[in-house]
């Protein structure tokens, strides 16, 4: 029995350095890393973080500013569109773990080269 | 940018948060030991029905309306909408000359209805346009100047919001119902009605949290609603095992316009309750839509200015197959035929004359987004489609002697349509697959939008419903620019009785 507890934890931390180990490709996120799993998971590690999670860093004019673009594409900025404004959570387009795209792209073919 | 140390509390106190016992919730349909909150009014969905209702219950003097949407986003269909709305008697139809009424757009609407549509909801959503034309530009909607002729209308009353796009109608009306002090919520999907013994609704299961496609995601917690519950929840053209069961035709093969969370929950638990289901399998697909895009995308609008003056092709034989600006329904069944030897999708082609569709701003983004390509001559639209070059040349040939003598011998197209426009070189292609676009059908709902039950044929007491999940309003086939109206109407109509009950 005991044994097999022994195992199955040694599986599991295993599984979650390895998965550590697949995500930690941003070098700009080590530092949140480094802090911890609970620093995004801030609703429990079995939930997704909160939409607040990753204002406590970024902030929606800050990254709208960064993605701005002018004239007649002007309303293609993600984080300032014509559909959502400045209100579609992170999480929408974005994933740490798993591969997004952003929500625009359901129905533009509309090129975001900085996407990450 | 914030410092680490305020992202590190936040977390923190976010985990403590997360640890509090829940509350024990009840069983479906049974009411709860414990309701973790309460609210007067309770709206589900974010739509133009769900705005709709939010701004009016606050103006009827609702003290306490809260909207819950399941999505990450506000607006479901209606923020991708084209942002028309026909409207009957409005001052902008007197300006440029209009003249128009109810009675006219109903008569219309009747038509297309096909013999099954609903004359006394139809003409209770007409009579209140002015209504919400006016209650929009309230919010800070903006219409263009212009105002649009759409298919199988007698009089020009398609209305547009500067923006072309329903979020030109969502984004005031959002902001507009929070400042007057709706609470919203995204990531909130409702799950059951809570129903006392006598069988009124007084409340709802939502599971707050939700993150869609992990039906798991968040906890289920019980609400409950004083007055009563407006399900504004949408149509179900993205559900498509439900939509396949009422039209098998309408396989994962065939795309869709709307927005994913378009699944018909709202339906599906209100026909669990035992509301009356109306037309659920007259699906609407539309024609205008390119396979080489998602959703509704630039190409609908392409395709919609050149049908007219332009031809479509079958990749195999390089002919026509259908009178190009027939109804939604003929046309999407007969692209949906398209197919190459091994019987897998071959999307038909559109073929325009450059010289005339460049006169319309779509051009410029189908061809900027890859969703249509210009060719010089007829030898390269054949080489780059695969496409018989004789016959496709023979065809086009064909085509432009209709045009000279004002008739399709072919598919009896109407060529005054076209003004005469002939089809030359350069030519403008985009390819043409149909996606589910609207659900005619739903539950049924009288003129004071109470949802009525299928045993009784009476209202279902504290439960009310409005926009698309409603059913059997516009019959078989659904003008263009008519939903956006109605859904805002019977929205309206909802907030007046919940607060009037
Ligand atoms: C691309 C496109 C273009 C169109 N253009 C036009 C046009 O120009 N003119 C016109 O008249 N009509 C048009 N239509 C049709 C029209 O826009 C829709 O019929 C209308 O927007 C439906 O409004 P609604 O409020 O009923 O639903 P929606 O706007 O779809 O809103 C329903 C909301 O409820 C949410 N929801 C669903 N289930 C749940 C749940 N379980 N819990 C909580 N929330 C839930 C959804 O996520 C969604 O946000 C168009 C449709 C599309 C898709």
């Amino acid at each position: 029995m005991k044994s097999t507890v022994t195992l199955f934890a040694a599986t599991l931390a295993l599984t979650l350095s390895f998965g550590a180990a697949a995500q930690n490709k941003r070098d700009y996120h080590m530092d949140v890393y480094d802090a911890g799993c609970k620093t995004c998971h801030d609703q429990g590690m079995k939930r997704f973080p909160s939409d607040e999670a990753c204002l406590q860093c970024h902030s929606m004019d800050e990254v709208a500013k960064q993605t701005e673009r002018h004239g007649e594409v002007a309303r293609q900025n993600p984080h300032d569109s014509m559909h959502y404004g400045k209100e579609a959570p992170c999480q929408e387009c974005h994933g740490e773990h798993t591969a997004k795209k952003a929500l625009c792209q359901e129905c533009h073919n509309f090129d975001y080269p900085k996407f990450k | 940018m914030h410092n680490r140390r305020s992202f590190m509390k936040l977390g923190a106190g976010m985990a403590a948060g997360a640890m509090m016992p829940m509350v024990a919730s009840a069983k479906c349909g049974d009411e709860p030991t414990q309701w973790d909150s309460e609210h007067e009014v309770i709206i589900i969905g974010s739509g133009f029905a769900g705005l709709a209702a939010a701004v009016e219950a606050m103006r009827k003097g609702a003290k306490d309306v809260v909207v819950f949407e399941k999505m990450g986003v506000y607006g479901g269909n209606s923020t991708l909408n084209a942002g028309q709305a026909c409207f009957a008697g409005t001052e902008l139809q007197k300006k440029l000359g209009i003249k128009d009424s109810a009675e006219l757009m109903v008569k219309d609407q009747l038509k297309s209805g096909r013999g099954i549509a609903s004359e006394t909801l139809l003409r209770h959503s007409a009579e209140l346009g002015p209504y919400i034309y006016q209650m929009t530009k309230d919010c800070g909607c903006v219409y263009r100047d212009h105002i649009i002729t759409t298919g199988g209308t007698s009089a020009t009353r398609s209305h547009q919001v500067v923006e072309r796009s329903g979020s030109g109608f969502i984004r005031p009306m959002l902001d507009t119902a929070r400042k007057m002090g709706v609470k919203t919520h995204i990531r909130h999907k409702f799950e059951h009605l809570i129903r006392d013994a006598k069988g009124r609704v007084i409340g709802i299961k939502v599971r707050k949290g939700y993150h869609f496609g992990h039906e798991d995601s968040g906890e289920v917690i019980s609400v409950k609603a004083n007055r009563g519950v407006i399900i504004a929840t949408g149509g179900f053209g993205y559900n498509i095992n439900f939509r396949m069961a009422q039209d098998p035709t309408l396989t994962s093969e065939v795309g869709c316009t709307n927005a994913k969370g378009a699944t018909g929950d709202g339906l599906i638990e209100m026909l669990a309750a035992g509301a009356t289901p109306v037309h659920l399998a007259h699906i609407q697909s539309g024609p205008w839509a390119s396979p080489d895009e998602g959703g509704f995308g630039y190409g609908a609008g392409f395709s919609l200015y050149n049908f007219p003056h332009s031809i479509a092709i079958d990749r195999n034989t390089g002919q026509r197959f259908m009178n190009e600006i027939a109804d939604r329904k003929t046309r999407a069944d007969l692209e949906l035929q398209r197919r190459d030897q091994d019987g897998n999708p071959n999307p038909a082609l559109l073929i325009a004359p450059k010289h005339e569709a460049k006169k319309d701003p779509s051009m410029h983004n189908v061809l900027k987004y890859n969703v249509a390509w210009e060719f010089d001559s007829v030898e390269a639209i054949a080489k780059h489609f695969n496409v018989p070059l004789a016959p496709l040349k023979q065809q086009i040939a064909d085509w432009n002697g209709f045009v000279e003598n004002g008739e399709d011998t072919q598919f009896g197209k109407r060529m005054d349509a076209g003004r005469g426009i002939k089809l030359t070189a350069p030519f403008i292609v985009q390819r043409l697959w149909p996606k589910v676009h609207y659900c005619q059908g739903g539950i049924q709902i009288n003129t004071k939008a109470e949802v009525l039950a299928a045993k009784t044929g009476k209202p279902i007491p504290g439960l009310y419903a409005a926009g698309e999940v409603t059913g059997g309003i516009h019959g078989v086939s659904r003008l263009g620019g008519c939903s956006t109206p109605e859904c805002m109407a019977f929205g309206v109509t909802a907030a007046r009785s919940i607060m009037e009950a």
